[in-house]
């Protein structure tokens, strides 16, 4: 009887077990076996490290801290608000008022209560853990942190406008953060591991993906000259009241870009503070008409053609009609008897569009086209343009006439310091470069000081005879920029002071962009500036307002990189017959 | 098992009685010499117990080991955060920017022409020009103009001609709103000076 029992027990509590059994492995096992994973694995992502971009002495113009972000449970602070806030206030250089409106935020009454806020956000990992423990410390909850990768520029506003920035999200949204994302980024990887109590369980299922880091892009930009360059910049566009500047310094033997600076400028730290308009680059986007740095071009041109020399006699009237118009020289002047190094040294339109004449619409378009007027100079940003050169079979006797003197075709600040320094160079015309080595933009171009490209333009004589005449420009009482002269040193230069095309009436407002090109020592270049100033409201020269920039900016250079003067006598051609 | 079944159908041979007399097994005492249990049972146990002490041991081992790394794993993030955090101060201060500023504190001042001395010859090369504020730059920037808040456009009201008898009480009015402008002035100065 006994046994009996026994057996029909031990039979009911199998059969319950068989259930049991056919419930968790028949019907749904993996539910189950997820289940079970889940309640003791930890899956961590293990973030990239995004590449540092460094200048090219490797200093980092933006790199990548682990960061946090520090959010509040409303419903548990709100009791303590104001001393939480003041812990937060101080420890975080937060605003106090501030700190406490996020730690009472509500949703209003009669909805659910708020369980989220943020504090701050992209707080540096060492300040946030600190400042998170001392809110524990004092005994209140409700505080705590996340993840919150920073990007960080320590020198914040210098070479933003090329660097770009990253958007709340970490993904770029301008500059070469956005260009180069392919590369900075590097690729997530991620761990999972079983815990218990907090420890990971030893002999534990355990898997992980290693991260591949990001690559480091380093750019020919020297930050040290950079700061300087906008600093000038700066000063003069805000004591001028322009409307904005570009000043740009490039090696001349090498076309490497050492300083790009533009303003208005913003502090890549805080981008979304910052106007839209400011964030991009104006050198490369903005055109405009280059007035008279370009007289430059189109005479070493017609020297290398071998139309003129430097001491071509030219008799300048005070007005020279072109059918229905006229062109006039900025200054008052009756028949004057001008060399062709005077009318650069003076920066005479009629005495450029006289001596232009010998050219048909096609040779100077030729020479321009070479010098690289209207095409990209593409070194690895977006919204770079490609200026407007018109066709020479669209031109009339005034088109060429004026697209001498460098009105009627439009350019950006880096497409003339690009011409400039091929005339500086020797007359050899090396593609700019802003990234040192190579790299490959998000559309798959290869850019780089590597892969720049190198074309003759003019010769070396014709290039060598367009600098002296351009120390002309520099020299005390023979040209119009004396200003930008640095003592002790031979310097070529050429202002410009041109009348620009309005937004709205399409046509000259008044409005001037005023530049200066040089480059130093005249005799063996190592340094080429190009200075353009938009638009100022303190009646600018090219000479006067962009000549001094340059002076600045020149010096500075010359004092960095260790540059001695030449010690050879300057050029000395006669302006005047 | 089947000889145990079936026992008949097992043809025993005949044999003489005297061959049975001869082969009569007689059953020998049998003797229980049995091997002494206890060390075995102790070599058993202690086996046992030596593997259960020693799993136990090695797993609490791993444990410990583990509590270790994950506190060494913490202390270096913590040290790896503290490390970034002073990287990113010396970023701080090796800003140009901090440095113009902190040269300029000093006295110092950007030469208007570069000029060398060969230390070995003692050559100048260059020509040394002592610097004046018209090389100087702004090396911060300009105050920011004020927020919309406090440069609000003065608003202006027509009020219609007041009669003639009620001309002491306009001017009452105009009192209160020209002293209203007054602080709003103040404010503006102190933003700027900001």
């Amino acid at each position: 009887m006994r046994l009996r029992v026994g057996l029909i027990v031990i039979a009911m509590v199998l059969s319950v077990f068989g259930v049991r059994l056919v419930q968790l492995q028949g019907l749904d096992p993996k539910a189950y076996a997820a289940r079970a994973d889940a309640a003791g694995l930890v899956k961590l992502p293990l973030p990239a490290t995004r590449g540092e971009i460094t200048d090219r002495n490797g200093v980092p113009l933006a790199e990548s801290v682990s960061g946090l972000m520090i959010f509040a449970d409303p419903q548990r602070t709100r009791p303590n608000a104001e001393k939480i806030a003041r812990i937060l206030a101080n420890r975080l250089e937060l605003d106090y008022f501030d700190v406490l409106d996020a730690l009472r935020k509500s949703n209003g009454a009669g909805k659910p209560d708020l369980r989220f806020a943020y504090v701050a956000r992209r707080v540096p990992e060492a300040t946030a853990l600190a400042a998170v423990a001392a809110v524990k410390k004092a005994g209140f909850q409700g505080v705590d942190t996340r993840p919150d990768p920073v990007r960080f520029y320590p020198a914040k506003d210098v070479g933003a406008n090329l660097l770009g920035f990253l958007g709340a999200d970490g993904k770029p949204l301008a500059g070469l953060e956005m260009m180069f994302e392919k590369q900075l980024a590097g690729k997530d990887g991620s761990e999972s591991y079983e815990v218990g109590g907090g420890n990971r369980i030893p002999l534990g299922e355990n898997t992980e993906v290693k991260p591949v880091n990001g690559k480091d892009l380093t750019l020919t930009i020297d930050r040290d000259v950079q700061f300087y360059a906008q600093r000038v910049l700066r000063t003069t566009v805000q004591n001028s009241r322009a409307e904005s500047g570009a000043a740009i310094a490039i090696d001349t033997k090498t076309g490497d870009i050492l300083a790009l600076a533009d303003y208005p400028s913003y502090d890549a730290n805080d981008a979304g503070a910052a106007p839209k308009a400011d964030r991009g680059s104006r050198a490369l986007s903005n055109v405009y008409e280059p007035g008279s740095v370009e007289k430059v071009l189109t005479t070493s041109a017609l020297i290398d053609a071998g139309k003129v020399t430097p001491r071509t006699r030219i008799r300048v009237p005070a007005n020279l009609p072109i059918g229905s118009d006229v062109i006039n020289d900025y200054f008052e002047h009756s028949l004057i008897k001008l060399t062709l190094a005077g009318v650069i040294a003076k920066s005479s339109n009629i005495g450029t569009v006289l001596a232009t004449r010998q050219f048909k619409p096609e040779q100077l378009w030729g020479y321009l086209d070479k010098f690289g007027l209207g095409h990209r100079a593409g070194i690895g940003l977006a919204g770079e343009t490609r200026g407007l050169l018109p066709k020479p079979a669209d031109w009339t006797e005034l088109t060429q006439a004026t697209i001498s003197f460098g009105q009627g075709l439009s350019v950006n600040a880096l497409q003339m310091a690009t011409a400039i320094n091929a005339v500086a160079n020797g007359g050899e015309l090396i593609s700019p470069s802003l990234i040192k080595g190579r790299a490959t933009t998000g559309s798959g171009v290869e850019v780089g000081s590597d892969v720049a490209t190198r074309h003759r333009v003019i010769s070396p004589q014709a290039a060598s005879a367009a600098a002296k005449m351009m120390e002309m420009v520099v020299t005390q009482g023979a040209g119009t920029a004396p200003g930008a002269g640095i003592p002790g040193y031979r310097v070529a230069g050429k202002t410009g002071t041109a009348q620009q095309v309005g937004k709205t009436c399409k046509c000259y407002d008044g409005s001037l962009a005023v530049s200066f090109a040089g480059f130093a020592p005249a005799d063996d270049p190592r340094f080429t500036v190009y200075v353009v100033i938009q638009k100022p409201k303190n009646g600018g020269s090219g000479g006067g307002t962009a000549g001094p920039v340059f002076r600045k900016v020149m010096s500075y250079l010359l004092q960095k990189y260790a540059v001695p003067p030449t010690n050879t006598p300057p050029a000395a051609l006669p302006v005047e017959w | 098992m089947s000889s145990l079944v079936n026992p008949g159908r097992v043809r025993v041979p005949r044999q003489a009685p005297s061959a049975i007399e001869r082969a009569r097994l007689a059953l020998v005492p049998t003797r229980t010499v049995r091997a002494p249990r206890a060390p075995f049972a102790v070599l058993v146990a202690l086996l046992l117990g030596a593997g259960v002490v020693g799993l136990l041991m090695f797993n609490t081992h791993m444990q410990q080991a583990s509590f270790y790394a994950t506190s060494l794993q913490q202390r270096a993030d913590a040290l790896a955060a503290k490390r970034q955090a002073l990287e990113m101060e010396v970023a701080r201060l090796r800003d140009p920017q901090q440095l113009a500023a902190a040269g300029r504190k000093l006295g110092m001042v950007v030469p208007p022409v570069p000029a060398f001395i060969d230390l070995r010859t003692g050559k100048i090369s260059g020509i040394p020009t002592p610097a004046t504020s018209e090389d100087t730059m702004r090396i911060t920037s300009l105050p920011a103009g004020l927020p919309e808040e406090f440069n609000k456009k003065p608003r202006y009201i027509k009020l219609p001609p007041p009669p003639a008898g009620n001309s002491v009480q306009t001017q009452a009015d105009d009192g209160p709103a020209s002293a209203g402008g007054t602080p709003a002035g103040g404010r503006n100065n102190s933003a700027t000076a900001r």
